[in-house]
């Protein structure tokens, strides 16, 4: 186990893509403390930022408030990181395995275009998670992100695969352009969910405003919903699918495409 | 096919004789389905409509039956289940045959889901990856912990079924024979048997009931073309015909086989073991295997080595 | 003092193929001979070329800039350039910024670039561009063939007037050639039509016709005594079929200078996308035969480009064709542009032949002084890609390789595997550097002869490990200073931008400036390009 505990915080946001299980994981303590850390146009070194304990593990926790600190677990294949605190922008943006706990809240770009891995964060997050980068055709392509707080704008923009849960309220633009892969809002969303969306699937567990470009079709109990519940389950998560309980309102769209993706909004029966 | 009796030890369970002969039984290709749906009562529907007509591989292309019930805790849609197992020869056999059955029979009954239900398996065939087409390109998938769904639009719902169900070796014609002084005995001894042999997994009994009353030989004597034909050594009205050598005992008026074709040996050699002891009962004089001299089926299951230990 | 020892040096302007031989350089440009404080660049086992002069390409200026906007993930994914004390930073990939096009240019051993679209409008934007280029030296085109004020002159038969139009234009914006781009097509698409035929008139006119745009262009530009002749991106670029228009357009061309660009993308067979074929040998045959043209290739190579053109209306029949991203900017009275990025696959049927038809053009036009190297960047594929065609055009064996792993089918479009010539190194220091300098009518560039510039590449004898010649040259020296030297970029030196001042009336901008404040949104004062803007520029006054 690798402790990266923060000193010193620094005057501009620190780019800190270094800091992956896979780079700290054959590197002696020394070495680690040597790694490049850019701010701004400056290289510094990672011990000039933080206090570094341990040395060759593919484990890596990160101690302090670190919102300031950008693109920590960029492309990681494998291990984990932990943070106890916040931490910036692009949190494991590229990630393709391994995982990665936050403890309190993260910036903008949280799996920027992942292609697999386990995320969770425990507070708040911003916008574009599992998003999209401009310009690319393809947002996240799997992996698994669970927010606990809430989340900022586009999270989800174009994402292809994959699943991302979001606890409390979610800002505008949720799944836009959506191409496949699940968002599961627990505590609804703002304005202009699924906006051109042509794959996938939003779950609202709240009443959300829709676009008129979604349509109602049905309201029932889907049973791919059931393995979703099953699945979230383990990760402490509850769901809602029984018929006892209520149903799905399924809205398709975005028509304006023509997307052929669906909003399914919880219908709890009367009580 | 011959039980050879060979003179040495004597093995008897309960006054029956066990003889000292080898069940020889066959590769095969096998897949796994879990049906799942809102009752089990609609399960076990679905599931004895897609294992109906597959009693061998001969003359139905498949052999299936239902291997056991499902609790919610282990069904993937937390639903009750029924799971079923299918043989064939081969995989590609295996996969035109639960595409046929469960598009057939599944998709066509009322609130269930088709699962894999072999997901080890390395081989793996594409059967809701087909099936999907006939949602008209309204259906779509989700792919949830590395296994990808299709969700079928239909008048009730949805169905969901699995893209591709994994295929692993198994083994086909487990087998012994019960030789009874009638046909009742005969028959409350098979029946005994499928009962007890119901219970082990990773098995199916392909016959109705469990049990096939018209065993067979390869080929025939007295017609040139034909491919199977009665088992004339163990047809009691055919003892002492000329052109007969016949297996049976003097006393044995009725004999039923049962056969079994399972995931490995371990589950066939449970099976028969339950089954044949359950066998051994008032009634029954001797419990003998087909076999076609050790020749063709590399699978050979020796009924002493399997009663012996049990 | 520079002396360079022991090279091969390959000089076809001069005749020299492959001689050892010293060449001496003093204050820039190439000498008789030098002293002994010169510095000495041993040379043994190399060979040394003229710096190369790409007569076509997109390098600076508002369509360029608006193409960078649109594919930030082509920048995400692209060769960054990090500062160092000597060079500034930059982006490589498809669409270079501007620091970073003259390191890969300089870094490949190319010294003189021809930016060759260029709208009066938007000309002070691509001179900040061209001065932010660092190395090379520049030259500009002017786009004329969709002009409004030259049109409407071509419409009433009044060309003289015209001819003192476009000298006027040309050196309000500070520019060395005349770009005719669609003619007509461009004009045509502010309609939203084309103009697909060379001899009907375009939209929105009862006279001017593409054909009349074309002759007309080419005799005021050899009227005017412009050192590059007209520079033609014929009608129909793309189109299946369209051997038919450059045919036609050649003979139109008849009598005069032209040069005709990315010639690969106008040699194309068939009547729809199924049946497209190679027609670069009915070309090249008819091409061989007009001694007033010159050609550049505007071959492609597999995988990512970004295109960029005047040409609005094929642009826009592309992003249908693609259904992706498409960019399109109309030049008030002037002229257009559109943009798409495009992936050319080798899976790709009609791909495919176009791959093979710029080789056979390259292949089968025997004069290669009058064939030159170009991708059409970043339109076909990447400058720094040159390389790739080279190898291509100098080893058969590879070649055929390539070739098989076509798809069937292409195969039987094209003709290039019954081709069995190999370029020598001779003719590839013609299609590189000395051809198209001459062509451009720089005369100080292209060769090695006592006087040139010292813009001198020199790459080691022996492929690299991808078999690949000319990517990695050991030496480049620009105005006889070692700018690059085994891949790094060593001095970052400022080019010279080549301007032409041709001669023409002035009081016709008292004609100009009337119609232009009563059609343009800007003020006139503003419309020109203040000389201010360029850095070092090199005017060449016509007669």
């Amino acid at each position: 186990m690798i402790t990266l505990t923060l000193r010193e915080q620094p005057v501009v946001p620190l780019e800190a893509e270094v800091v992956t299980p896979d780079v700290t994981a054959s590197l002696a303590n020394d070495a680690i403390r040597a790694l490049p850390v850019y701010l701004g146009k400056k290289q510094c070194r990672v011990d000039d930022f933080f206090t570094v304990e341990g040395q060759a593990s593919d484990e890596i926790e990160i101690r302090g408030d670190a919102k300031q600190v950008k693109w920590i677990g960029r492309g990681m294949t494998r291990g984990k990181i932990k943070i106890d605190g916040n931490a910036g922008m692009h949190l494991g943006a590229y990630m393709k395995g391994g995982s990665i706990e936050v403890s309190g809240n993260v910036s903008d770009w949280l799996g920027g275009e992942m292609t697999d891995g386990f995320i969770r964060v425990g507070g708040n997050a911003g916008g574009q998670v599992g998003a999209a980068y401009r310009g690319s055709r393809s947002g996240m392509r799997n992996g698994t992100i669970i927010i606990g707080g809430t989340a900022g704008l586009e999270i989800g923009m174009r994402m292809r695969r994959g699943t991302i849960v979001v606890g409390g309220l979610v800002r505008d633009f949720a799944g836009l352009e959506m191409k496949g892969g699940t968002i599961v809002l627990l505590s609804g969303a703002e304005l202009r969910t699924g906006a051109w969306m042509n794959r996938g699937t939003i779950v609202s567990l709240a009443p959300i405003p829709l676009l008129p470009s979604f349509l109602y079709a049905a309201t029932y109990n889907p049973t791919f919903l059931r393995m979703y519940a099953k699945h979230l389950g383990t990760l402490g998560i509850t769901i809602p699918y029984d018929a006892k309980d209520g149903g799905y309102r399924r809205y398709i769209g975005d028509s304006s495409v023509p997307g052929r993706g669906e909003i399914l909004v919880w219908n709890p029966h009367a009580s | 096919m011959s039980g050879t009796t060979e003179p040495g030890v004597n093995m008897e369970r309960r006054g029956v004789r066990i003889v000292d002969t080898f069940a020889e039984a066959f590769d095969m290709r096998a897949a796994r389905v879990v049906i799942t749906a809102n009752s089990l009562a609609w399960a076990m529907t679905g599931a004895r409509a897609m294992t109906g007509f597959a009693t061998s591989v001969i003359g139905c292309k498949v052999e299936a039956g239902i291997e056991g019930e499902l609790g919610p805790e282990d069904t993937p849609d937390g639903r009750p289940g029924v799971s079923v197992l299918l043989f064939a020869f081969d995989a590609d056999g295996l996969s035109h045959r639960l595409l046929d059955r469960i598009g057939q029979t599944i998709l066509t009954c009322p609130t269930t889901a088709a699962f894999d239900g072999l997901p080890q398996a390395g081989e793996r065939v594409i059967v809701g990856g087909h099936l999907r087409h006939f949602g008209d390109k309204y259906q779509a998938s989700k792919s949830l912990a590395g296994h990808r769904y299709w969700r079928i639009p239909v008048m009730d719902g949805e169905f969901l079924v699995e893209e591709r169900f994994g295929v692993q070796k198994g083994i086909g014609g487990g087998n012994f024979l019960i030789l009874a002084r009638d046909q009742d005995a005969a028959l409350g001894a098979a029946e005994a048997a499928v009962e007890a042999m119901r219970k082990v997994r990773g098995v199916i009994l392909p016959f109705p009931g469990g049990m096939v009353r018209a065993g067979s030989k390869v080929g025939a004597k007295n017609y040139k073309k034909l491919s199977a034909s009665t088992n004339d050594a163990y047809c009691p009205t055919l003892r002492g015909r000329s052109g007969v050598k016949s297996e049976l005992p003097d006393n044995v008026n009725a004999v039923l086989e049962i056969v079994v074709d399972g995931l490995d040996r371990a589950a066939i050699e449970n099976s028969m073991r339950a089954g044949i002891d359950a066998a051994c009962r008032p009634g029954v004089v001797e419990i003998t295997a087909g076999n076609y001299g050790g020749k063709l089926g590399k699978h050979h299951f020796r009924l002493h080595a399997l009663m012996g230990t049990a | 003092m520079v002396k360079i020892t022991g090279g091969k040096v390959y000089d076809p302007k001069n005749g020299v193929d492959g001689v050892v031989k010293d060449i001496c350089i003093d204050d820039g440009r190439i000498a008789e001979k030098a002293d002994g404080n010169a510095r000495t660049i041993d040379a043994t086992g190399m060979m040394i070329f003229p710096g190369g002069v790409d007569v076509h390409t997109h390098v600076a200026g508002g369509a360029l800039n608006f193409a960078r906007g649109l594919v930030p993930e082509n920048q995400r994914a692209a060769r960054k350039f990090i500062h160092t004390p000597e060079r500034r930073t930059g982006i490589g990939g498809m669409t270079p910024t501007t620091f970073a096009t003259g390191y890969l240019y300089a870094g490949m051993g190319w010294t003189t670039v021809n930016e060759a679209a260029v709208p009066i409008l938007s000309a002070k934007h691509t001179h900040e561009e061209l001065h932010d280029i660092p190395i090379v030296d520049k030259s500009t085109l002017l786009l004329m063939a969709n002009n409004e004020f030259v049109l409407d002159l071509i419409e009433v038969g009044e060309l003289e007037r015209a001819k003192h139009v476009v000298g006027w234009m040309i050196w309000a914006a500070k520019t060395y050639g005349v770009k005719a781009v669609n003619p007509g097509g461009v004009a045509a698409w502010k309609w939203g039509k084309n103009a697909s035929t060379l001899h009907e008139p375009i939209e929105g006119y009862k006279t001017v016709t593409a054909a009349k745009i074309i002759a007309g262009l080419a005799q005021i530009i050899d009227d005017l005594g412009l050192p590059h002749p007209l520079h033609l991106h014929q009608n129909n670029l793309g189109v299946p079929g369209n051997v038919t228009t450059t045919l036609e357009t050649m003979k139109v061309l008849e009598g005069h200078r032209a040069h005709l660009a990315h010639l690969q993308f106008h040699a194309y067979g068939g009547h729809d996308w199924g049946s497209m074929k190679s027609e670069a040998a009915a070309i090249a045959e008819a091409f061989n035969n007009y001694p007033n043209l010159t050609c550049d290739a505007g071959a492609v190579l597999f995988g990512d480009a970004v295109t960029i053109t005047a040409d609005g209306p094929w642009q826009h029949l592309l992003y249908e064709l693609t259904g992706r991203k498409w960019g399109n900017l109309d030049v008030e009275n002037e002229t257009g542009c559109g943009i798409v990025p495009y992936v050319y696959s080798d899976r790709h049927l009609v791909n495919a032949v176009q791959w093979a038809v710029g080789l056979e053009l390259l292949l089968l036009i025997k004069d290669p002084w009058r064939v030159y190297l170009t991708t059409d960047h970043p339109n076909g594929g990447c400058f720094w890609r040159y390389p790739e065609i080279l190898q291509l055009l100098m080893d058969v064996e590879f070649r055929k390789e390539q070739i098989k792993k076509l798809p069937a089918e292409a195969r039987n479009r094209i003709v290039l595997a019954d081709i069995d010539r190999q370029y020598t190194l001779s003719e590839v220091a013609i299609i590189t550097s000395a051809g198209p300098a001459r062509a451009l009518g720089l005369s100080q560039k292209g060769h090695l002869g006592v006087g040139a510039d010292a813009d001198i590449t020199i790459y080691p004898a022996q492929a690299n490990d991808d078999g690949v010649l000319f990517s990695y040259p050991r030496y480049v020296l620009k105005r006889g200073e070692v700018v690059v030297e085994e891949g790094e970029v060593r001095a970052v030196s400022e080019g010279h931008e080549f301007v032409v001042r041709p001669n023409f009336d002035e009081t016709i901008e008292e004609y100009i400036r009337p119609l232009f404040q009563k059609t343009y949104t800007m003020s006139f004062e503003n419309y020109p390009t203040e000389m201010e803007r360029l850095r070092h520029p090199d005017v060449t006054a016509c007669k």
